[in-house]
């Protein structure tokens, strides 16, 4: 095999990682709130700015500042679900999507007017593997394993727990839920709280491999969106198979054509795809 | 019901009024000219240049506001509009300054993605645009424009100088026939980034280098790492790189990650004039690195410059600092300061003693009429614009740009070498992180 085009599956299996864990959060909430976050990466940015004050500037040791990002960002997903989700979850789905829509909006603004519209760095250089003229980014390599454990945890907490099960059940049927003594408030504030720790956990891995600006979210929010769709909407395993596809189509399509068009038949792929199976790749 | 003479005083008292705060109001707008600029103040391309040369224009009407205004006559007022790093937004925003706040000249322009488009609604409006730091050729390239002026260096001089600074230097530098030189084109897919690399392209292969591998992506893409694949499949050992800001550190990050090396990495302006920026995530990994732009004016000899240029320069590098805390001066400063300070010193003075006025047909024969020699503004070049019914009508025929090379905060001009101030290091240090 062409040792070039290895290297370049490669990294498309390490990009798949990280696009994997950021769909993961969104797919959680969509799949038991019914509510779409286009926030979502966003939500992330401020995970990043939190990582990025905390060690770069305050000193913080890195470790101690990815934990408490992940907390912080856990308890925004919260804030955001109790301020902005939950007064309008009973309206109509586009003005809960007008409503993420302009939380994102706000996200960008707050931190442009706060930071400023440079581009900050932790400046965490990690080593460089070689393998037989392979070079894999280490950051990209953590990222990977830790979608992979993420995706694990998750789908034994959800499994294996009562809340898990709790959370499943809304997932199929919200309004018979609560016939069955389940506190549906309780369950989304969960929800919420686990895919904000979620988006502060992707925070960590993409501070190690990005710049952080206030813009940032522009750069995955449209490709992971496409993912959690691709690989059906709230369904978590679908959109993390998807996620490694995606990135496949990214890497291979690079190789062969170029770099723009790689992007063009990823999305070529998806709006084929959404002809044949609309409700996404994995759906039942 | 009828008017009493009580309530006809008061109303008439009233109308005075109000004529008179409109008469106050038409005369102080009568001494002060109105003038749009128009950057990127939010969004990527903010940080990519946009604000340094939105506040090199800020200082260049401060000072001239500071000796009494255009001619020492009238002050200048800035209409600020923020494009938001968005083409839309640009057009409606300039659709404000021209319809809403009535202004006749625009100044600015970042992004070449929005010069285009700007350039023709400004055309057909019959209102002056000044574009300030945007380069693509394509803007001016065969569109005949007569109100659209740039003294600004356009996107076929990078690859002029990229290709000049390879045929001078591949034998004697690096050991290598110019035949036998492999270079790789990279660039972001805007009109700014693919302007570069079609001229790159030409005058490399006018230059008898090798054109091994010429690719864009988005600026916003998420992942590089196939390009850089691509680079170390081509073999090159030239890398010729026109992006903003997010894309180049994905890629130098990247580049790094991925073991690529090359002889030289040539930056065209944008992100690479961010030096500062750059060394703060890379360190001395971007030493030695060219970067081709129009020069930082406090790099050149002020003694080569004409009288008075040179305290200029220091006025604008001090204010700059003021302002933005920033420790380092970008090229972008001196665009915006260098094009403004054009406008407003040799063209509008001109447009209202000769021409009657400051309306876009008395600024537009204003600027025709300029003819500054070499040397005679802060950036070193000369301005003359190509006449109407010219290839690149309203294009500066005397801007140049040149190579610069960084050693940590030490800047050099290492071509033309007819004012280099330093040889190039060529090809790249062993030291360096990236050299083959």
């Amino acid at each position: 095999m062409d040792i070039y085009l290895l290297e370049a599956i490669i990294n498309g299996i390490l990009l798949g990682g990280v696009l994997a864990l950021l769909a993961l959060g969104l797919n959680l909430i969509f799949g038991v709130i019914d509510v779409v976050w286009i926030c979502y990466a966003d939500i992330v940015m401020c995970g990043m700015y939190a990582i990025f004050f905390l060690y770069a500037q305050y000193h913080v040791p890195l470790p101690l500042a990815f934990l408490i990002a992940i907390i912080g960002i856990a308890a925004l997903g919260i804030l955001v679900h109790l301020f902005i989700i939950a007064p309008v979850l009973d309206s109509a789905p586009i003005n809960q999507l007008l409503a993420t829509g302009g939380l994102l909006f706000f996200l960008q603004s707050f931190a442009t007017l706060l930071f400023g519209t440079d581009f900050r760095n932790i400046g965490v250089r990690l080593p460089v593997l070689e393998v037989a003229t392979i070079y894999v980014s280490f950051a990209r390599l953590i990222a990977f394993a830790v979608a992979l454990i993420g995706a694990v945890a998750l789908y034994v907490f959800l499994k294996r727990t009562y809340i898990g099960t709790a959370i499943r059940a809304i997932s199929q049927d919200r309004e018979i839920v609560g016939l069955m003594g389940v506190d549906q408030r309780r369950i989304y504030l969960v929800v919420s709280g686990i895919g904000g720790a979620l988006a502060g956990l992707a925070a960590c891995l993409l501070a190690l491999q990005y710049d952080v600006h206030p813009f940032i979210g522009n750069t995955f929010g449209p490709v992971i969106f496409m993912i959690c769709v691709l690989g059906g909407l709230g369904n978590m395993i679908g959109g993390f198979i998807a996620a490694f596809v995606i990135s496949q189509i990214i890497a291979i399509g690079g190789y062969y054509s170029s770099t723009e068009l790689s992007y063009v038949f990823a999305f070529t792929f998806f709006i084929v795809l959404m002809f044949i199976r609309p409700r996404g790749l994995f759906a039942p | 019901m009828p008017t009493s003479r009580r309530t006809l005083l008061k109303g008439s008292a009233a109308a005075a009024a109000v004529l008179s705060l409109d008469w106050r109001r038409a005369q102080a707008e009568a001494e002060t000219v109105r003038i749009g600029t128009i950057y990127d103040l939010s969004g990527p391309f903010a940080a990519g240049g946009s604000v340094a040369s939105s506040v090199g224009t800020e200082i260049a009407i401060d000072l001239v506001n500071e000796k009494g205004g255009i001619g020492g006559k009238y002050k200048v007022a800035a209409v600020k509009a923020d494009s938001q790093s968005k083409g839309d937004v640009a057009i409606n925003e300039v659709e404000r300054l021209i319809s809403q706040e009535k202004v006749d000249i625009i100044d600015g322009v970042f992004s070449s993605a929005h010069a285009v488009p700007l350039a023709a609604k400004c055309e057909q409006q019959k209102k002056i645009l000044w574009i300030t730091t945007a380069v693509s050729t394509a803007v001016f390239k065969d569109k005949n424009l007569h109100y659209v002026f740039r003294a600004q260096i356009h996107s076929d001089q990078y690859g002029q100088a990229f290709g000049g600074f390879l045929s001078e230097h591949a034998k004697a530098k690096l050991g290598m026939e110019p035949k036998d030189v492999k270079v790789a084109l990279i660039h972001e897919d805007g009109p700014y980034g693919s302007g570069v690399a079609a001229a790159d392209e030409v005058f490399a292969k006018q230059a008898g280098v090798q054109v091994v591998l010429k690719e864009g992506y988005s600026a916003a893409a998420p992942d590089l790492s196939t390009l850089v694949t691509k680079i170390k499949r081509s073999g090159a050992d030239v890398i010729s790189h026109a992006g903003y800001n997010p894309d180049i550190t994905l890629f130098l990050r990247q580049a790094r990650e991925n073991g690529l090396r090359f002889k030289m990495l040539f930056g065209a302006g944008a992100g690479y004039s961010q030096l500062d920026k750059l060394r703060a995530t890379f360190g001395t990994d971007i030493d030695n690195f060219c970067n081709i732009d129009p020069v930082p004016a406090q790099l050149l000899d002020p003694a080569k410059l004409a009288p008075g240029l040179g305290d200029l320069i220091k006025t604008m590098v001090e204010r700059f600092k003021a302002k933005t805390g920033a420790t380092e001066v970008p090229p972008h400063c001196s665009m915006g300061f260098n094009q403004t300070w054009v406008l407003l010193n040799n063209v509008l003075p001109v447009a209202k003693d000769k021409y009657g006025g400051f309306d876009p047909e008395a600024v537009r024969k204003a600027a025709l009429d300029v003819d500054i020699p070499p040397g005679g503004t802060i950036q070193g070049y000369g301005v003359k614009f190509f006449p109407p019914d010219t290839p690149l009508s309203g294009q500066n025929e005397r801007s140049t740009p040149v190579v610069m090379q960084n050693a940590g905060e030490h800047i050099s001009v290492v071509w033309p070498t007819n004012i280099r101030t330093q040889d190039p290091v060529f090809p790249l240090p062993k030291s360096s992180v990236y050299a083959a």
